[in-house]
């Protein structure tokens, strides 16, 4: 991992209960970049994540609640957070004993400094 | 390798035609589609540099009607037949059922119709096919040119058809000849489908300047 | 959704791909450009000229990449402004396929290089024995036929 989002994932990946943070590009799907552990399909997270943060703004906007600021999929065993800026989404995949309100904050405070 | 939906009852085959630059294989294919009735043929495609040469292939399906029960259907290629363009001829010469060799026949294109064959050969056999079961028909081009320039129907025959295979005499640019061609390797490609164990056709015959040029 | 083949084994395949991926055009077809599927093409002769293209497109790209680092491109993408197409090969017991596909907005690069990872297993999973040249399939008499299709088509 040698870009610009090498800090703020790593900062990520540092929290309890986190397996792995990506940068993704809402449009194409694919990944700009990730930390994830072994296990963790990163592509795949990437094109399923971008889809539902897509459909998720799009549902938003249609309904005239405006932007999306915070999307939380919550699973059997864990969860996926995402948060987007401009063309690109952030996407956290957390296991059971992840902080919820602390992750959020973390990822809405690292869209700031997304390029 | 001929496509063959026994569901549809379809039969699709790939010709390819080959020889060295200029020699007419773009020409054959621009009459083909001038001739053929509308519905029984597809968009003609053309890749090709700005000043008409071919660059990478032209393209032409045509619908042959049904023949014994299947809708038979033929994809014209050409090759581009500049020396540089190898690899290109390589790649269009893939899955090939047929070829035509479109030679040149004017006397100072001798070298390089030789070259083309060899050519044709050695592409052939870096898909792994035997260039001997290939079939394979060739075609003397622009015989109707005046005769103190062009190798007559013998002399061609002579140094190019070493395999005994049919050939035709052509004037792609006005027509004589092009049709036969199309028939004789139409011809050959759908025997081979047929299972008939003979590799000669029928009645072939083609003649752009008076000469019969099929082989029979 | 229509789908259009030429082996059956491969209509159910595409049929999940081009649900899953939500394409708008699909097309199998062998690298010497002969179709075995599609979906979406409503004029036939347009699916040749397709087909003979995604070939060429395939087989150039393919010798560029062997050319460059020793083994052909895993795919193709080209995005345009509101389509974009992939173009990638399948390996089966039949030999190399390739499939085209153009989607537009509603789904993704990332999607469609998912689902047809997916594609490619089930295309694996799916492919009868390598195909034998086929003889005997027309009658002694097709010279007959032929002659008069091919009479009727230069109008002669």
């Amino acid at each position: 991992m040698t870009s610009v989002f090498l800090e703020m994932l790593d900062g990520f990946t540092r929290q309890r209960g986190v397996q792995g943070g990506l940068v993704v590009s809402e449009r194409d799907g694919i990944v700009v970049d990730a930390h994830v552990q072994l296990g963790v399909r990163a592509s795949v997270v990437a094109a399923l994540a971008a889809s539902i943060y897509r459909k998720a703004r799009l549902s938003a906007e249609a309904a005239g609640l405006g932007g999306v600021a915070y999307v939380e999929l919550a699973a059997v065993q864990g969860r996926l957070c995402m948060a987007g800026r401009g063309d690109l989404v952030v996407v956290l995949v957390t296991d059971g004993r992840s902080s919820v309100g602390l992750l959020r904050t973390a990822l809405l405070r690292a869209l700031d400094n997304l390029p | 390798m001929s496509l063959v939906n026994y569901a549809t009852r379809e039969i699709t085959c790939k010709i390819v035609y080959y020889g060295p630059g200029r020699s007419g294989k773009t020409t054959n294919l621009h009459y083909i589609y001038g001739q053929v009735p509308s519905d029984r043929k597809g968009r003609m495609v053309s890749l090709a540099t700005q000043t008409d040469r071919t660059l990478f292939f032209d393209f032409l399906p045509l619908d042959l009607g049904t023949i014994s029960g299947f809708t038979t259907k033929m994809q014209l290629y050409t090759v581009p037949g500049q020396v540089y363009y190898q690899t290109t001829r390589k790649l269009v010469l893939q899955g090939a059922d047929g070829v035509v060799f479109v030679a040149d026949s004017q006397a100072r294109q001798l070298e390089e119709n030789i070259e083309s064959l060899q050519d044709l050969h050695a592409n052939l056999a870096e898909h792994g096919i035997d260039a001997r079961l290939v079939p394979l028909v060739l075609q003397y081009n622009k015989q109707n040119l005046p005769p103190e320039l062009i190798l007559d129907m013998p002399a061609m025959e002579e140094a190019l058809n070493f395999r005994n295979v049919p050939a035709f005499a052509a004037d792609a640019l006005h027509g004589p000849g092009v049709f036969e061609t199309l028939r004789g390797i139409s011809e050959l490609v759908l025997r081979r489908l047929s299972g008939a164990t003979s590799s000669t056709p029928s009645a072939t015959s083609g003649s752009a300047v008076g000469v019969d040029a099929g082989r029979r | 959704m229509t789908i259009a083949v030429v082996e059956p084994w491969v209509e159910a395949p595409l049929r999940h791909f081009v649900q899953d991926a939500q394409v708008t055009l699909a097309l199998l077809l062998t690298p010497s450009g002969q179709v075995l599927g599609q979906h979406g093409f409503t004029r036939a002769v347009d699916v040749m000229a397709a087909c003979a293209l995604a070939a060429a497109i395939h087989a150039s790209s393919s010798e560029l990449g062997k050319m460059l680092e020793g083994k052909p491109f895993a795919g193709l993408h080209h995005a345009g402004a509101t389509r974009q197409i992939f173009l990638a090969p399948a390996e089966t017991r039949r030999g190399t396929l390739l499939c085209l596909t153009v989607f537009d907005d509603a789904t993704s690069i990332g999607i469609v290089q998912l689902y047809f990872d997916e594609l490619r297993g089930r295309l694996e999973a799916g492919a009868p024995g390598a195909r034998t040249p086929p003889t005997g399939v027309l009658a002694d008499t097709f010279e007959q036929d032929l002659n008069r299709n091919l009479t009727l088509l230069f109008r002669r």
